[in-house]
């Protein structure tokens, strides 16, 4: 059982931060609240009770995202439901629906937030390498005294290890800022110990730009989460692959010449046969999805 | 603490009732405003029972704290057809026969409704999918996706109305959608389980549970807990007036813990208090004294002379032993050209009905103490709480409520007795709503096995001996363990007829959680080890599967080795529907290796896929590029 002496709801960023900043210790800010009542139950934290809640969910500069200079701004309010609900997500972040469609269900959907899955920092989160792999960045702000100070962090400088970050006391993400990859075709693969409703043992996120003709690499981005206590991205990989054909060969050999990344304590062997197959399929899911993509395109502008 | 201040809108009224700081929206809607139609199957958003629109979005009403959901618009299942008709949804899931136990069907229901909503043209896959945050126990689904299917035809025009009216039935009722009476409660969610049940004056219970496999208790201070304002009573063993003890066969298992704790899970005390948070705060307040005792987990571990004993009257610790022979089985196993000889094991498994345990106790004005829950076995109950109460049959009363699934896992008294205790304790009625937590760790599970298995053949297929030895894992009481044991032995041997056979089975206590009833009372486990012993054996001697067991099959009239005459027998029919069905590819299995052509056919079910939505929405996203890049 989850009890609290208050619960707020900031309808502002100032009000959320000077409350936020005035909670007592031991409060929490929540967003989509879909991780902290599972877990106040028997078997994990048992019954909790908490000073404050700090729920940011009517804050209105959370709301929404915005799309300037190659860059999305993602709102720390949207929910993992948009990217597949709003077209133009989809198209921006191509490895988003994928990545959502792998992420709880649509009802758990409606509530959980991006953000609020970055900030829980898990090894295992769906959300962090989709993120990592589309240069993403994480808005903070605070107050000091009546000051708001706002600064951001790079997702790698962000993420510290499992469920630790950088986030300071009385400090809020604000946005979460991704890579525009429109353009690009997108791949999330997830294996956990079901197919829905599940927490990934490994996850990875692929997007692939090919040239005009659909034939070669013009760019490659690969992530991997649930191998260590944070996402990884296959720097090396995406190198070899740049320029190459985008054929299985070239996937396959590239695949194979990945030596052992997995730095997990459990589990490591069963990993690494994963990684392996994951970057097949999820390179080859992306090229698929940046051909599908391309096709729609010249069709409609033929029409 | 203070109360929310609320201000929303449930189905269409408004409400301003304030709300508890620990409550979530679930909890509201259903104590607050008694709209009890979404359930609590597992409270941390696995099961989908608790669906709900806010603001016009499905969301897990388990999940969202209530102060969440101040200001918006709910719609639960009571909302979607008011008083009025029922909605295409409903009616089709009530066509369809889509409601078994009924527990899900309410989340069922929001679901299909959401996705039709969502994507009024939604395909199977994405049917499929929008309802995979819900979980159905009972129906297998088919018939759930098949209600959605019709719904979406008759909403979207393509179906006529009638289509939700009753199937006609033709020659037989399999193949048939035959209606359940009960349906149009079920999809409306106004069926009201235990824990939907509410009385005057009603008094809440939890239960102080062992933290310990073995352990004696040496002590139990209540007092504490007792002095909590709010809290009515506390019971412990010691407020058993009559003979404490049950169990389906032998009663070896008291209300509560008497002196000893057997598993981690047992009950040890139980609180009955004005609200459940008080009552909670009130087991923390009650000390117990353990010390522990060596415990054992293993039942061929247990059956050694040197293991811990867990009950007095059986030193050896075995709950029951079953042994069936017939013929001669050493010279059966001379005859044989063949001897295969296999260990098979098979593991506890939770029966993970939706409803969890729950119950209400009062004691009514002719003193007849009444217990209502979801008991399987209710006749059974009464005699056995009438014992533990020293009251005569006639002052004790069960009453069923509807069974959320039970798949045999509620046959067992467990929380019955603590429920009639404070009910008669306090002059209260009392209620106990089980967490799926407690559900899981205190309820009996599915008997793990292992079996042993020997087998004589000769070279053409037939079975000349058995020697079959299942050791199962009872856990710390009795619960159904004799009835599964004999179950086992009575079908050990499958279908066959088979002239020389020595069947044991033995059910052994352990300090495991007890395991009971489940769906086929031992046959599951006796079964895996035959048939899979069967196809090992016709690889060993080049058979096909189907073939081996014709060899052995039953015919009518057969004489089974519990001596029962078997007018007609159906295996031969069963088999031969089976491989018509399957395309069975004729051969040894070592005959066909990866080549085998049977499978994959039209019939067979697709395994599940996501992104039905996402492709689609692929094939349809490049209006929008065009725009973009123009």
């Amino acid at each position: 059982m989850l009890n609290c002496d208050t619960y707020l709801m900031p309808e502002s960023l100032g009000e959320a931060l000077r409350m936020w900043s005035e909670a007592p210790d031991g409060s929490r800010l929540i967003a989509g609240a879909t991780d902290i009542l599972p877990w106040a139950r028997e078997g994990r934290a048992g019954d909790v009770h908490i000073p404050t809640f700090v729920d940011v969910t009517r804050v209105a500069e959370l709301q929404g995202y915005e799309i300037k200079d190659g860059r999305v701004r993602l709102g720390a309010n949207v929910v993992y439901q948009d990217f597949l609900t709003d077209p133009e997500l989809g198209r921006h972040l191509p490895c988003m629906p994928f990545c959502s469609i792998w992420f709880a269900d649509d009802q758990i959907r409606e509530q959980a937030t991006l953000a609020g899955n970055v900030v829980n920092a898990s090894p295992a989160a769906d959300g962090t390498p989709p993120v990592l792999a589309m240069n993403g960045t994480v808005e903070l702000a605070r107050l000091e005294g009546w000051q708001t100070v706002r600064r951001e962090l790079k997702l790698e400088d962000f993420l510290l290890g499992p469920g630790k970050t950088a986030l300071q006391p009385n400090e809020i993400v604000t946005a979460v800022t991704c890579d525009s990859m429109l353009g690009y075709g997108g791949a999330f693969e997830k294996v956990g110990q079901r197919r829905s409703l599940v927490i990934s043992v490994v996850c990875t996120a692929a997007l692939v730009k090919l040239d005009r003709k659909g034939e070669r690499f013009e760019d490659v981005r690969m992530t991997m989460g649930g191998i260590g206590p944070v996402p990884v991205r296959l720097e090396a990989l995406e190198q070899s692959l740049t320029g190459q054909p985008a054929t299985p060969d070239t996937i396959v050999r590239a695949a194979g010449s990945v030596g052992d990344i997995v730095n997990s304590r459990s589990r490591r062997e069963y990993r690494g046969t994963v990684v392996k197959g994951f970057i097949e399929r999820a390179l080859e899911n992306a090229v698929q999805d940046a051909q599908a993509r391309a096709t729609n395109l010249r069709e409609v502008t033929h029409a | 603490m203070p109360d929310i201040q609320m201000s929303l809108t449930v189905n269409g009224r408004k409400s301003a009732k304030p709300a508890k700081t620990h409550q979530r929206l679930l909890d509201y809607l259903r104590e607050e405003l008694n709209l009890t139609g979404a359930k609590e199957g597992c409270g941390a958003g696995e099961c989908g029972t608790c669906s709900v629109f806010v603001d016009g979005k499905l969301v897990k009403s388990c999940l969202m704290p209530v102060a969440k959901a101040n200001g918006s618009e709910i719609e639960t299942i009571e909302g979607l057809a008011g008083r009025g008709d029922l909605t295409p949804v409903q009616k089709a899931f009530h066509k369809t026969g889509a409601s078994q136990c009924g527990y899900c069907i309410p989340g069922m229901v929001m679901a299909a409704t959401s996705a039709l909503r969502e994507n009024p043209s939604a395909d199977m896959e994405e049917i499929k999918e929008r309802l995979g945050g819900n979980i159905c126990r009972c129906t297998g689904y088919t018939k759930i996706f098949e209600a959605v299917e019709i719904a979406r035809d008759v909403i979207a025009g393509k179906l006529q109305p009638t289509a939700l009216e009753p199937e006609d039935l033709k020659d037989s009722y399999i193949g048939t959608n035959v209606r359940r009476l009960d349906a149009p409660s079920k999809v409306t969610g106004r069926l009201r389980y235990a824990g939907d049940m509410v009385m005057q004056d009603m008094l809440h219970m939890q239960v102080l549970r062992s933290p310990h496999a073995h352990a004696r208790v040496v002590s139990i201070d209540t007092s504490d807990a007792e002095a909590i304002p709010g809290v009515a009573c506390v019971i412990t063993a010691d407020d058993v007036p009559g003979t404490d003890g049950f169990g389906v066969f032998v009663h070896d298992q008291p209300v509560m813990a008497r002196g000893v704790v057997r598993y981690v899970g047992e009950a040890v005390a139980a609180v009955a208090a004005e609200d459940v948070v008080t009552a909670k705060k009130a087991l923390e307040a009650i000390k117990v004294t353990y010390e522990e005792l060596p415990a054992v987990f293993d039942p061929e571990e247990a059956m050694q002379p040197s293991a811990p004993v867990l009950h007095d009257y059986a030193k050896d610790n075995i709950v029951k032993h079953i042994p069936i022979r017939k013929g001669d089985i050493e010279k059966g196993f001379a005859e044989a050209d063949v001897i295969i000889e296999e260990t098979y094991g098979t593991q506890q498994v939770e029966h993970a009905y939706l409803e969890p345990e729950a119950g209400i106790a009062y004691v009514d004005h002719e003193d007849v103490v009444t217990v209502l829950s979801p008991s399987q076995n209710i006749s059974h109950h009464r005699h056995m709480l009438a014992d533990i109460l020293g009251l005569p049959i006639n002052k004790v009363r069960f009453i069923m409520s509807p069974v959320g699934g039970g798949f045999g896992g509620k046959e067992d008294m467990i929380y019955q007795g603590m429920l009639a205790l404070a009910a008669i304790k306090t002059g209260q009625p009392v209620r106990l709503i089980f967490t799926r937590e407690e559900s899981i760790i205190s309820t009996a599970k599915r008997h793990p096995a292992r079996i042993t298995y020997k087998m004589g053949f000769k070279n053409d297929g037939r079975i000349t001996a058995v020697s079959f030895k299942m050791i199962s894992d009872g856990g710390a009481y009795g619960m159904s363990t004799e009835g599964v044991m004999r179950k086992a032995a009575i079908l050990s041997c499958g279908p066959y007829d088979i002239e020389n056979v020595q069947i044991d089975t033995y059910g052994v206590y352990t300090n495991n959680t007890p395991s009971g009833a489940f769906r086929t009372f031992g046959g599951m486990q006796a079964q895996f080890a035959t048939e899979s012993h069967l196809d090992i054996a016709a690889e060993r001697l080049g058979l096909d599967p189907f073939e081996i067991r014709r060899i052995n099959m039953m015919r009518d009239g057969a004489i089974t080795h519990t001596k029962q005459e078997l007018g007609s027998v159906s295996i031969g029919r069963v088999m031969d529907a089976a491989e018509t069905a399957s395309r069975w590819e004729a051969g040894a299995p070592t005959t066909r290796g990866e080549t085998r052509g049977d499978l994959g056919g039209p019939d067979t079910r697709a395994p599940c896929t996501l992104g039905a939505r996402v492709r689609n929405a692929a094939r349809t996203g490049a209006q929008a590029i065009e725009e973009e890049v123009a």
